[in-house]
């Protein structure tokens, strides 16, 4: 009987899925234009461990013009405003910068502000189930990682206003690293006060040129990586000194459009060091002492990945 | 065929006379052992607590004989068996020697199963935990107490090394935070000049 009643179930809910036409890509791509296309007030918090992380987050349009503002509210603090194409980050002990481009980079990647589809050659997009999130009724997406190198992503998004409502890195083992969580969202007519005021400031000139910054070189094949996780591209590579201890370091900047990771190497610091790893949340640190220099890997990728692409580093013949 | 009997089954028969499996009659009582009753009688009262008094065993009478035969130290031995002596001198001495040396061995020992063990957990626990917890938002610009303290060189060196590091990873996660924030843009800059080679 058990089993009749669960194939009847299965069937069922198969069916359900099937004439509801509810697509998870198709989702996604609601919740971005959601995300893009409405006046909203929202609370919510970053869970990584034991450390927690409150933001808020304003977003709206003004004449025209699509403004956003996302704020840490604890601590030292942090302070984003997109105005169209223009975002400036305010950070404590540097100037503000601002960077040309259509998204915050903060908590929640890009990503899923734009072309999500083209996340398709990494991750397979997977219906969840419905469940409660922040007082409303919710759709779990999953995006799952077509390898075992990289987290798995998942989304809970609002049925009724499409916007995103939970987040979370989720390991292979369906472990939760780090998640992200609505505590409040109020969706208004009108945009909120603050982002109306936006419209009248100033802000800094975007950085002239992405790549080539002052203290920067471009570095021509000093380093060979000889491992990376499918779907990484190479965005970024240079010599430059580090702004917290000035320190020199050939950097590479890698994506999979979901993801980012950092490959620095540098002169090794002297003494015996064994290669460790660190890691926050998904958030994984992981320094390699190969004798001659040192590799440190940085991103929201496995700790077993981290090691791999840092042990592949090897001079150019 | 009685006597014999009766010896081998000594203890049967005190036994049985007093779980009153059998009469107390002559033959019987012939093979009876008073103490081994009273003993009895002592142990069953106890099982049953009703010796209000706690069993009293008088070994001093006991103590005292083994006491005189004791051979009595720091006395001098008499003259008169010089080879005695100096055999008994050998056996106190050695054993003199023995007795420390066994201590230190059994301390030793002990200590090394503590080394060991504590050897064993630390690796484990590793394995079991996570990685070491990094702290989110490096601290940036903070003034650590400078100070004369007498310190050997070589332990402030490795402690300034140790705090050389978290100050290099505190610097990385910032440097890739920063960076990580222009991906999104040279993302879309490498698709544009993509599309523009296309065309």
């Amino acid at each position: 009987m058990k089993w009749l009643a669960l194939l009847l179930g299965v069937g069922l809910s198969a069916q359900v899925v099937a004439s509801d036409i509810i697509n998870a890509k198709q989702l996604l791509t609601d919740m971005s234009s959601a995300i893009q296309e409405r006046n909203f007030d929202a609370s919510f918090v970053v869970v990584k461990g034991k450390g927690m992380e409150p933001y808020r987050w304003l977003h709206g349009k003004v004449d025209d013009s699509e403004l956003e503002i996302l704020s840490r509210q604890n601590g030292a603090g942090l302070e984003v405003v997109r105005v169209d194409n223009k975002v400036t980050y305010f950070e404590p002990q540097t100037q503000p910068y601002s960077i040309e481009t259509d998204a915050i980079a903060g908590p929640i990647p890009e990503i899923l502000f734009g072309e999500i589809g083209n996340l398709s050659n990494s991750y397979d997009f997977v219906l969840g189930g419905k469940e409660r999130i922040a007082d409303r009724a919710a759709q779990l997406v999953r995006l799952v990682s077509k390898d075992e190198h990289k987290y798995n992503y998942w989304l809970w998004i609002d049925i009724q206003s499409a916007l995103l409502l939970k987040a979370a890195y989720v390991t292979q083992q369906g472990e939760v690293l780090e998640q992200l969580q609505l505590t409040h969202i109020s969706v208004t007519e009108q945009p909120a006060q603050p982002l109306i005021e936006l419209s009248s400031k100033d802000f800094p000139m975007p950085l002239a040129s992405l790549a080539e910054t002052e203290n920067t070189q471009k570095l021509q094949n000093n380093w060979r990586i000889g491992w990376l996780p499918e779907g990484f591209k190479l965005l970024k590579s240079d010599r430059h000194k580090l702004d917290l201890n000035n320190e020199l370091a050939d950097y590479f900047l890698f994506s999979d459009g979901l993801v980012e990771f950092s490959v620095f190497v540098q002169r090794p610091l002297s003494g015996q060091r064994a290669s460790g790893a660190l890691s926050s949340g998904a958030t994984t640190v992981y320094v390699h002492n190969s004798g001659a220099f040192d590799v440190s890997v940085v991103g929201k990728i496995p700790t077993m990945t981290a090691k791999a692409i840092a042990e592949s580093v090897t001079r150019p013949l | 065929m009685t006597q014999s009997n009766f010896n081998v089954k000594d203890g049967q028969v005190t036994s049985s006379i007093f779980d009153a499996e059998q009469a107390l009659d002559n033959a019987s009582q012939a093979q009876f052992d008073a103490d081994k009753f009273a003993r009895y009688a002592l142990i069953g009262d106890a099982m049953r607590s009703q010796q209000n008094q706690a069993p009293c065993i008088d070994i001093t009478a006991r103590m005292a004989d083994a006491l005189a035969d004791e051979v009595t130290y720091g006395e001098q031995a008499p003259q008169q068996e010089p080879q005695k002596v100096r055999q008994e001198d050998n056996v106190v001495a050695l054993s003199n020697w023995r007795k420390p040396l066994a201590q230190v061995a059994i301390a030793a020992s002990v200590s090394l199963v503590a080394v060991l063990g504590v050897s064993n957990y630390a690796p484990q626990e590793q394995a079991n935990g996570d990685f070491p917890v990094l702290q989110s938002t490096p601290v940036t610009g903070s003034v650590s107490p400078v100070s004369l303290s007498s310190e050997p060189a070589l332990e402030s060196a490795e402690k300034g090394l140790r705090e050389l590091q978290q100050q290099r990873i505190g610097a990385l996660v910032l440097e890739h935070q920063r960076q990580s924030r222009m991906a999104h843009a040279l993302t879309q800059q490498a698709q544009e000049e993509q599309e523009e080679q296309k065309k």
